[in-house]
């Protein structure tokens, strides 16, 4: 249930890269599109001006696309999903899928709990209180 | 030509099964990642040497009623499975035991013998109820907030 041991998970840029600019107009998308004009200062990095996104910002491979609890994700549909599991359940957890049904939600939390496979949403569908 | 049919390699039946075959399972998430529902694959890794339905010779071990295990395998002639039922055993190294010597011992896929019995164990392991009953969770944020005013009115 717990996950392997591993090297610490380093995020080297947590705020997101908007793109230049979007802060002072409405029509520019904070989406990150990289500013390719003559005399841009961002382009040429002055000091001052904010970050591009380049590769060194990725994370350590042996850590990428983990979660803080050191599971990576599995999306699953069903109990048979879940089965996939019994041999990885420390190095994946299993995330239900959006359109499953509360009914089969509880079965696939048993079936995970029986196998000690986490579930990163158990909670969802399956309580009833607001 | 002869008329006489052979039955594929091994390694002409991965070329073409191995990236479209129904056991494979595939995810974007986790940085994509590729299972296998074979019941002939110990660890459930889409690749060469797990698969069962490629290797001539390949071990599954699958529950069977009444918490026993199965231990699956394949005749080399024909390739066809054969299962074997194990009761459920007082020691789960009573499982492993018949395990490796119906496969390991025998000198069949030795370099599955750590993943079978792995997988036994795994098995076992499920089938057993839990010993520590899961923690309710501690309210947090509003619910926190409501159950103390519900607490102090209490008193």
């Amino acid at each position: 249930m717990t996950a392997v041991k591993h090297v610490p998970i380093v995020k080297k840029h947590k705020k997101r890269f908007n793109r230049h600019q979007s802060d002072r107009f409405m029509c520019v998308d904070p989406s990150w599109r990289k500013p390719k004009g003559i005399d841009n200062r961002v382009r040429r990095r002055f000091k001052g001006q904010a970050a591009m996104p380049k590769i060194g910002y990725g994370s350590n491979k042996k850590t990428r696309h983990m979660m803080p609890s050191g599971h990576k994700a599995f999306l699953v549909h069903n109990v048979n999903d879940v089965d996939l599991l019994l041999m990885h359940n420390h190095t994946f957890a299993a995330e239900i899928s959006h359109a499953v049904s509360s009914r089969k939600r509880i079965e696939i939390i048993a079936k995970a709990k029986k196998l000690g496979v986490k579930v990163t949403n158990p909670k969802g569908r399956v309580t009833t209180d607001v | 030509m002869s008329s006489e049919s052979y039955p594929a390699s091994s390694d002409l039946l991965w070329e073409l099964t191995r990236n479209n075959t129904s056991y494979l399972v595939k995810r974007k998430t986790g940085g994509g990642v590729r299972l296998s529902r074979d019941p002939l694959n110990l660890r459930n890794v889409h690749s060469r040497k797990h698969s069962g339905a490629v290797n001539s010779q390949a071990i599954g071990v699958v529950p069977s009623e009444k918490g026993g295990i199965s231990l699956l395998t394949k005749k080399k002639s024909t390739g066809s499975t054969i299962t074997s039922s194990y009761k459920p055993a007082k020691t789960s190294r009573k499982s492993y035991h018949h395990i490796v010597n119906a496969t390991a011992k025998k000198g069949y896929r030795t370099d599955l013998r750590e993943d079978a019995i792995a997988r036994a164990s795994a098995l076992i392991r499920s089938y057993r109820k839990p010993v520590k009953p899961t923690k309710e969770s501690k309210p947090r944020g509003s619910k926190a907030k409501k159950a103390a005013a519900d607490a102090s009115a209490d008193l």
